[in-house]
């Protein structure tokens, strides 16, 4: 395993751009040159009309929360810090059917709801005994 | 709210050849379940298919073609089983048996290689050591899961992993689609238990579980208590599968292959990509299964299913058309799963919660002993048994039949 793990390897091809338009405080999602579907996860072909030409794009960075659990036992001693965390997935308001794994922040875990609106959040991805930190989409209630 | 199981567009069942009554298992065995036990899976393996040799009546020279999966370490391979009982002889191989959907799928291949002539007597099995080698897996058995790239680039670094955490959320999601409670949770860990209580060779045999208990135990990953989540055990069992007709001058009675079924998921592998979150394929495997076997859900008598947590029961149990989708949850309540009695007596043994973490294959072998009649937890004249498998984006139906 990579000494840096559970960080993200960030020059992993496939997910590149994802971690590359994080760090620019976006969030980008490959959609088919062709037909417009977007394709998530990142795939070789699209499954909409089977064409295999992406262009990342930028996302509002607005969705629902589809689903989520509180974590109280870290599974992993490098989150022993953070339990206990609130993992979800959000469908994005563009296409519900890309659903993104992130983390809920800034809010009780008492008050989510299901489909409850949100937005991207951008900070530090971080783990104890590792120096590097990585700049990770999260999710937080949408005010608005 | 939007249920995300509406439709049935999400997935397609593997067309499957008619091999109903082909073949009979003949011979099942299972290792010593345990805690950590120092042993490997090879050795684990080994015991399984000495006992599955011994209740068949056959030699390890009879045994020409063997089945086991390529993962999960050292398994019990054709090399493995020449060098444990000192043969030589050619076997017929496939790399697509052990557990999971393959405890199922494997009845399927074997059927067809004894029809062709290219085995007679079929081997499968499958063995972990994994509470030996916890301490050295990244995650426990989250391990094959922490090195796929997309879960280490996408799901990891948000601490979506391991397995509880993700079917924790699947199972919020269907309290809230569809009312699942807690304690319809905590009844099919109890009927486990229960049924775990009275099978010797179970894990936690001797240690009992109420509903009240389980309510009291703490929340590791909402809604999940421990009592939601498998074990994590060594053992292994093995099965042997012969031609139907020399089934008959063997050992045991003759528990036919009746059925089965193969359903696959077609939006992507990994969970969060699943447009039917809260279903599993056994949507499109069970009904092929049912109809290759000419029986109905509620001819069934028994029923395993590969259950690494409680939500599996109840999504599967609805997905193979034992109740309406959603309704799962007020179908396993007031002891519907109890062997004695039951509506629908469930893993008997105590499944992967509570008998031992083999991963199905130990499934099967329960279902056969019910159907011969010498199960722990014995089902009133069980005929028609049935072991459901499932790894995720795939699910299998096996259907068996005492004739």
């Amino acid at each position: 395993m990579r000494p840096d793990f559970p960080l993200p390897d960030t020059d992993w091809e496939p997910t590149r751009e994802y971690w590359a338009a994080a760090a620019r405080g976006e969030l980008a999602v490959p959609r088919c040159d062709s037909c417009g579907a977007y394709a998530w996860y990142p795939r070789e072909t699209c499954e909409a009309c089977g064409q295999s030409s992406f262009t990342w794009t930028m996302m509002s960075g607005r969705g629902r929360l589809f689903a989520w659990t509180i974590v109280h036992h870290a599974f992993l001693p490098q989150f022993s810090d953070a339990v206990p965390y609130v993992p979800g997935l959000v469908a994005l308001d563009e296409d519900p059917a890309v659903r993104i794994v992130t983390r809920i922040v800034d809010c009780e875990p008492e008050r989510l709801t299901f489909d409850l609106p949100v937005r991207v959040v951008f900070r530090p991805l971080s783990f104890p005994g590792i120096d590097r930190t990585v700049t990770a989409p999260f999710f937080t209630p949408d005010a608005q | 709210m939007t249920v995300s199981t509406a439709g049935r567009d999400w997935g397609v069942a593997s067309a499957c050849e008619n091999v109903s009554g082909e073949v009979a298992v003949v011979g099942v065995g299972e290792s010593d379940h345990s805690r950590a036990s120092g042993r490997t899976s090879g050795e684990i393996a080994a015991q399984a298919v000495e006992r599955a040799l011994e209740d068949a009546g056959l030699a390890p020279s009879d045994i020409d073609g063997i089945m086991y999966a390529p993962f999960a370490g050292d398994q019990f391979d054709e090399a493995a089983f020449h060098r444990h009982f000192g043969t030589s002889h050619d076997m017929w191989v496939s790399k697509r048996g052990g557990g999971m959907v393959w405890a199922a799928t494997a009845a399927h291949e074997a059927a067809l290689a004894i029809r062709d002539g290219r085995a007679r007597h079929v081997l499968n099995t499958f063995a972990v050591a994994w509470a030996t080698r916890r301490s050295e897996m990244v995650g426990g058995p989250g391990e094959s899961h922490a090195q796929e790239l997309f879960k280490q680039s996408l799901e990891v670094p948000f601490g979506w992993f391991p397995q509880p955490v993700y079917f924790a959320t699947i199972a919020k999601r269907h309290m809230y689609e569809f009312g699942t409670t807690q304690e319809q949770l905590g009844a099919v860990a109890v009927a486990c238990r229960r049924h775990a209580n009275l099978t010797p060779g179970a894990v936690m045999h001797g240690r009992a579980l109420t509903l009240d208990a389980y309510m009291h135990s703490p929340v590791i990953v909402d809604p999940f208590r421990k009592e939601d989540c498998c074990l994590i055990s060594d053992g292994g069992a093995a099965y042997i599968m012969s031609a139907s007709d020399r089934a008959q001058d063997l050992r045991q009675p003759v528990v036919e292959v009746a059925g089965i079924g193969l359903g696959n998921s077609a939006t992507g592998v990994h969970w969060a990509e699943q447009r039917a979150f809260t279903s599993t394929p056994q949507v499109f495997a069970a009904p092929g299964a049912f109809a290759m076997a000419g029986v109905e859900p509620a001819d069934v008598d028994v029923l395993t299913l590969y259950d690494p947590f409680t939500i599996h029961a109840i999504m599967q149990i609805e997905d193979m058309g034992f109740c309406v989708k959603g309704e799962g949850g007020d179908f396993v309540e007031g002891g519907a799963l109890d062997h004695d009695g039951g509506v629908l007596p469930y893993n008997t043994h105590g499944g992967l919660l509570s008998h031992a973490y083999v991963l199905g294959i130990a499934h099967v072998v329960e279902v056969v002993r019910q159907l011969r009649g010498e199960a722990a937890a014995q089902v009133p004249d069980a005929r028609v048994g049935v072991y459901g498998g499932y790894t995720g984006p795939q699910a299998s139906t096996l259907v068996l039949r005492r004739v």
